[in-house]
């Protein structure tokens, strides 16, 4: 079977490559029909979310449909006062804020773009945004997984109470499997009760000496924060106002009651060595949230990695990055840098990309390459080197996937 | 994808002398035990409905030593079972079809602590509080604290991805485990996850955790470590009845409050424990519940009076209103004692009794506690009730004498009936404790034969002769071993 010439499919599965046909399911059973169907003609099965992050993984390896799951976004049960939520996983992040809304309820994930990301895409790239610090990452609030497998059968996982150890942990399994076992249909999710307020502290730095002093400080904190964004000049350009431009902004949200948030913005001054240079409250902060959140999946520049060090290495691998060709953006209190490129020169960006990635992994740390044009990737390396557990994840692939039809080509290792 | 695979082949049921000399070539002699007199203490662990004694018990001190006798097993094809501390309430340490047990105790070194990347290396044998007490004054805390924790490893807690009080807030181990290494059943071994987050790949550091032991033998686990909260206050809301109580429950909940802990014990049990410890309960109130709420001091007040107020509602009151700094302070200490200890004081009230583990939707809690109590009535049973109420996870104790096999056979029947009712109320037949031996015949009830062939061949994945663990978690052919005797057994 070959590939669809891109001229005769407008559906594009990702690094230039185009779908042979799209199904667009809004039943179960129809998604399951057309795994089924779509397997026996020999095609290769693409699922796809909000289409946010397409180009995200290796290139797709064979040709074959794109499953666009949109249509199965409903809610399938709110227990509000139960603090669960089952949905389809077609549904945005966007649709579901504005159900919780309606409780005074929320889900603690903050990845990018929710009117577009679907639940489905977040939990098969393992999206996540600044609060992750605060409220774990999309692991911590799923109890429950229900997926259709290259066998167009649904195996589920979990259930819908918070605590149940009942069986293998598929919820955690698919939870950034980016759908090469199985396109996960249904979820049920953790939902907490919103803060009655937040704030977002700004703090300037002229050394990163201080900024890695400070990072210490807040790891034992008298405050709370939420969040510890690390930001170089150019992404605090993107992100913050003219007021904010030190060679390296740290910045913090608080979310809790009035009183809370209001201690922990006067504590946190005097516990800091760099300089307070914003302090926004309620309402206000919201610019400055969403241009977080959204900063990891901007689309600017040609190449964006992912970065997860130690959290103490996060100022050492700071220092050594050039904001002439970088944005540098760290949810520092995870170890998680994200950096997009400035400068076109390719040969430049890919050779920084190595360095860097030559310097996090002997210390235990990884490097991925989110996006870049299709062409680099053989020579970039998506995922980086081998990792001794991916056997491991080949093994459990060939259990679930055996004829490698889910998403070929786009994971680690031979997956 | 099978469905079923073959038993595990099992090995003459007496040792032979070469693996015994294998096995004391890989440990020495000082940590192995093979006269029967010695090995009687391993036939069973919390759960003593099934017994059955091992050929031989081994105590590796170091991983290499562990990754020999796996080896030795590997290639004598004998099935081997991995053992904590042994406190399981589902019988995943039972040696069924005997061989060899490997108990991990003898593997009990804190390998790393770093403050500064929130993290602890462990091996698989250090009790849970070993690790609090090292972390003591550090301002952090392994989060995961189990009502068993004095006793339990950290190696059975990622086995059975164990919970407690406290992981209504903060989450049970899963949430704690950053990265493990596995010893597969042919000795060879595998690192997942690590020290920095999101390692490319499947998470199978989440995939193991909760595998009771059916892939193999974690001999190294990296655990995150929490903040200790700046401050907290613990109050004790006394009712007339259990409806009330429960009433409390999802009044909190729905007031957009999450407690740290939030815990209810009811009028027979609050009896037991006054009994065995005089903590001051009143022994007249129909429930108690422990509420638990931290944070910064700052922060504290509203939510002391909000759910002062949902208790006075829900026709309650605040007995003990107890504001803390550390988890050191006496009264603190007092109150989760008698919490924790719960399961000693029922012995006061019955020779024999045997502890439930179900799930239900929390706003479900009222449905479930009149449905055990009308099975009470119904059998004729004393049933009590000490559970963490704002998971759901309710934990019923039936009360019986085990020389009277119409009792037993009462028990037994209640039981079920119990779990299926937690069942039907969209729950699951284990929180904490785990399917083990004990629970297999619910897990048809709970899924469906295409996730069970899906867990079953991702368990042939890392097990594929099926010799580590056999006859666990997942039913194989041939149906499951008939229950006699519902037996002691104590738990959260
Ligand atoms: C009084 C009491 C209170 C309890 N309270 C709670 C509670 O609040 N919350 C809760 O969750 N549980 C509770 N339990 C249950 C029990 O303590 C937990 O399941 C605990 O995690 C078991 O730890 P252990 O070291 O005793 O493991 P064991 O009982 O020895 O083993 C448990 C399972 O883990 C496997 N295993 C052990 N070590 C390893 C290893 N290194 N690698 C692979 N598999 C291994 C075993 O094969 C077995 O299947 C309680 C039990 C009692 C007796």
């Amino acid at each position: 079977m070959n590939w669809p010439d891109p001229s005769e499919s407008y559906t594009t599965l990702g690094d230039g490559r185009v779908a042979t046909a799209v199904e667009c399911p809004n039943t179960l059973d129809a998604l399951q029909d057309a795994v089924r169907r779509r397997v026996a003609e020999g095609l290769a099965i693409y699922a796809q979310g909000g289409r946010t992050s397409l180009d995200y993984g290796g290139t797709p390896l064979r040709p074959g449909v794109a499953v666009d799951m949109t249509a199965l976004n409903r809610v399938i049960d709110y227990p509000a006062a139960d603090m669960t939520i089952t949905v389809e996983s077609g549904i945005t992040l966007g649709e579901i804020a504005r159900t919780l809304d309606a409780e005074g309820q929320r889900l603690e994930i903050d990845a990018p773009q929710p009117d577009h990301a679907t639940i489905g895409g977040v939990y098969a790239t393992n999206s996540t945004g600044p609060r992750r610090y605060g409220s774990g990452r999309p692991r911590d609030q799923i109890i429950g997984v229900g997926f259709v497998t290259a066998d167009g059968n649904v195996v589920k996982g979990g259930g819908r109470v918070v605590k149940n150890v009942a069986g293998y942990d598929f919820p955690k399994l698919l939870t950034g499997s980016l759908g090469t076992l199985g396109i996960i249909s249904h979820l049920t999710l953790k939902v907490k009760p919103k803060p009655e307020t937040s704030a977002i502290v700004c703090v300037g730095y002229d050394s990163i000496d201080v900024v890695a002093h400070d990072l210490a400080r807040l790891n034992t904190s008298s405050t709370r924060p939420v969040a510890i964004e690390l930001l170089n000049v150019p992404a605090a350009k993107r992100t913050l106002t003219e007021a904010n431009r030190s060679l390296w902004t740290i910045v913090l949200a608080f979310e809790d009651n009035a009183a809370s948030v209001a201690w922990q913005i006067d504590r946190i001054a005097v516990e800091l060595s760099g300089t307070v240079q914003s302090v926004v409250q309620g309402q206000a902060i919201e610019p400055i949230r969403v241009a977080l959140r959204d900063l990891p999946t901007a689309n600017f520049g040609s190449v964006s990695i992912v970065a997860n060090v130690r959290y103490s290495d996060v100022p050492v691998l700071a220092a050594t990055v050039d904001p002439g060709l970088w944005t540098f953006q760290s949810h520092a209190g995870n170890g998680v840098i994200r950096l997009h490129s400035l400068v076109d020169d390719s040969a430049t960006i890919e050779a920084d990309v190595h360095r860097l990635r030559s310097s996090v992994e002997p210390s235990g740390g990884n490097l991925i390459v989110a996006r870049c044009p299709a062409d680099r990737k053989p020579s970039v390396g998506v995922w980086g080197s081998s990792r001794p557990d991916w056997v491991w994840s080949e093994k459990v692939k060939a259990a679930l996937d055996p004829s490698g039809v889910m998403n070929p080509g786009r994971f680690v290792g031979k997956i | 994808m099978p469905a079923t695979v073959a038993p595990a082949k099992m090995a003459d049921r007496s040792v032979g002398e070469r693996l015994l000399a294998a096995l004391t070539e890989a440990v020495g002699e000082e940590n192995l035990l093979s006269r029967r007199d010695e090995l009687i203490v391993y036939e069973c662990d919390g759960y003593v409905i099934e017994k059955n004694v091992p050929d031989v018990v081994v105590f590796p001190t170091s991983r290499e030593q562990l990754i020999a006798v796996v080896k030795v097993c590997h290639e004598a094809k004998v099935p081997f079972v991995p053992r904590g501390a042994g406190t399981s309430l589902a019988g995943g340490t039972l040696a069924v079809g005997g061989g060899v047990m490997i108990s991990l105790t003898r593997m009990k070194r804190i390998l790393e602590i770093n403050i500064r990347d929130r993290y602890a290396v462990v091996e698989p044998g250090v009790v849970n509080v070993w690790l609090t007490r090292a972390l003591a004054g550090t301002g952090f805390h392994y989060a995961p604290d189990p009502s068993s924790q004095g006793a339990c490893t950290l190696g059975g807690n990622v086995a059975t991805n164990s919970g407690g009080p406290h992981t209504l807030k903060y989450g049970v181990t899963v949430n704690h485990v950053r990265g493990l290494e596995l010893v597969l059943p042919d000795g060879s071994t595998v690192e997942t996850g690590g020290i920095a987050e999101d390692a490319p790949g499947y998470d199978l550091t989440g995939l193991i955790v909760g595998h009771e032991g059916t892939f193999g033998i974690v001999s190294k686990i990296i655990v995150n470590l929490a903040r200790d909260p700046e401050a907290g206050r613990t109050f004790l809301g006394v009712f007339d009845s259990v409806d009330d109580a429960t009433a409390t429950v999802s009044g909190i909940i729905a007031a957009g409050i999450v407690p740290a802990a939030l815990e209810m014990l009811d009028n027979l049990m609050i009896r037991a424990i006054e009994e065995a410890f005089g903590f001051g309960f009143p022994t007249e109130a129909g429930a108690v519940l422990i509420i638990e709420i931290d944070g910064l001091e700052a922060g504290l007040d509203p939510d002391s009076h909000a759910i002062a107020e949902i208790v006075r509602s829900n026709g309650g009151e605040v007995r003990k209103s107890i504001a803390w700094r550390t988890r050191k302070e006496p009264e603190y200490v007092a109150i989760w004692k008698s919490r924790k200890s719960a399961f000693g004081a029922i012995g006061r009230l019955s020779p024999t009794f045997c502890t439930q583990d179900g799930v239900v939707p929390r706003t479900k809690l009222p449905q479930i506690l009149r449905f055990i109590m009308a099975v009470g009535e119904r059998h004729g049973l004393r049933i009590a009730n000490v559970f963490h109420a704002g998971d759901g996870n309710i934990h019923p104790i039936l009360l019986f004498d085990e020389r009277d096999p119409e009792q037993v056979r009462r028990v037994l029947i209640a039981s079920h009936e119990i779990l299926d009712e937690c069942i039907n109320l969209g729950g699951s037949v284990t929180g904490e404790h785990g399917i083990g031996v004990e629970k297999m015949e619910f897990m048809p009830k709970l899924f469906s034969p295409e996730d069970l062939a899906a867990m079953v061949a991702i368990r042939n994945t890392f097990n594929p002769d099926g010799r580590c663990s056999p006859s666990k978690m997942l039913p194989m052919g041939g149906g499951c071993i008939e229950k006699k005797n519902p037996g002691h057994h104590a738990s959260a």
